[in-house]
């Protein structure tokens, strides 16, 4: 009985993760959006420097890069925000956003330049789940807008 | 002979001299610093409620906590993190152009439903034509309509419930002139309970459609 209660629940859950796909295609395992461009602005994916619109999927392990007159900002799946000014770089190299599942993670590495951030959902349910970083500190965020510059 | 009586505010103008300039001598640099690759600044700014949340900044040499609007630690490398309150014009001067790339908040609306019905309340009825206006307000926008359903029932009829509940909602925000590529439209059934009941408990409140606009 408990076991069949726990089957139905696997079978929900997986029939949940499936239904946006079922519903309305969308980019499988977009990790967010970018929202805000302007001018010089990149995704970096898989070693390749694409420009940047608004409209397109971020990835896992997406690089967010800026030119010395570019600004980009993105609104991640669970509502965190993360924007940089000029000549910044900032490596989304963790998202997972599985509520259901108590699955959460999110890492952001501002590799160089100024970068915003404002917490989501991740850092509400789970705020040890939330990594950020500059290659010369390590930041813990409890539900918090910030303002991150590093390197030269 | 110097007068005792103008030493003391001498002194203190002295002091006072002496103060402002070591303010402007350290100040700017502590704040900003000179932007070096090994370093880092973060600083804690409130949010858009009002409120400001809470950050801690940590290197291997240590740990400072930011607790107020706009404090700040400058990080050297191999050296204790050290702690500031910024000034609102340096913000502005250091972070203005990235603070000003960052997306609107997203916004979300709660819809009710009639028991077991995909057939919305009169008050939330009420409430489309702020959605839209919200939706059209935003240069990208993406809406993310989640149904939800009370425990009377099985698990995985209420997740078709909350399907058919997101699908009508989607239907009236593009029967109203949405984007149908901006709509999506999903189910977490009973597994999301807005009030906690016990299994095959009518609630009202539970019977929901959450609307996202981003």
């Amino acid at each position: 009985m408990k076991n069949a209660k726990r089957f139905t629940g696997v079978l929900v859950f997986a029939i949940a993760i499936s239904a946006p796909a079922l519903v309305y295609a969308q980019q499988p395992n977009a990790a967010g959006r970018v929202k805000v461009v302007s001018g010089t602005a990149f995704i970096v994916r898989n070693g390749a420097q694409v420009p940047a619109k608004a409209g397109d999927a971020v990835l896992e392990s997406d690089v967010l890069r800026t030119g010395s007159d570019g600004r980009l900002g993105v609104t991640l799946k669970d509502d965190t925000r993360v924007s940089l000014g000029p000549t910044s770089e900032v490596r989304l190299d963790k998202f997972t956003y599985a509520p259901t599942e108590g699955n959460l993670a999110l890492a952001l590495k501002v590799v160089r330049g100024v970068a915003a951030y404002v917490s989501g959902r991740i850092a509400k349910l789970s705020p040890d789940a939330v990594h950020l970083e500059t290659p010369a500190a390590i930041v813990g965020v409890r539900g918090t807008t910030l303002a991150i510059r590093a390197g030269a | 002979m110097i007068d005792p009586r103008t030493i003391a505010p001498r002194l203190v103008v002295l002091g006072l001299a002496a103060a402002a300039a070591f303010a402007a001598a350290c100040g700017p640099k502590s704040v900003a610093g000179p932007n070096r690759p090994d370093g880092a600044l973060i600083v804690l700014l409130p949010d858009e409620d009002g409120s400001t949340g809470r950050a801690s900044v940590s290197n291997p040499a240590g740990s400072v906590d930011l607790t107020t609007a706009r404090r700040a630690s400058n990080v050297v490398a191999n050296q204790q993190p050290g702690l500031v309150t910024m000034s609102e014009a340096d913000v502005k001067r250091l972070f203005g152009d990235a603070l000003s790339a960052l997306p609107p908040a997203p916004q979300s609306f709660v819809l009710y439903f009639r028991f077991e019905s995909d057939e919305l309340t009169e008050e939330s009825k009420a409430l489309v034509p702020k959605i839209l206006a919200t939706v059209k307000g935003r240069t990208d926008p993406e809406v993310v309509v989640v149904g939800h359903t009370d425990t009377m029932g099985s698990p995985s009829a209420n997740f078709a419930l909350g399907l058919k509940r997101a699908g009508a909602v989607r239907e009236l925000l593009v029967a109203s002139g949405l984007d149908a590529a901006t709509v999506e439209a999903t189910s977490l059934g009973e597994s999301f309970l807005l009030i906690r009941t016990a299994d095959e408990t009518p609630e009202p409140r539970n019977r929901r459609v959450e609307i996202a606009v981003k």
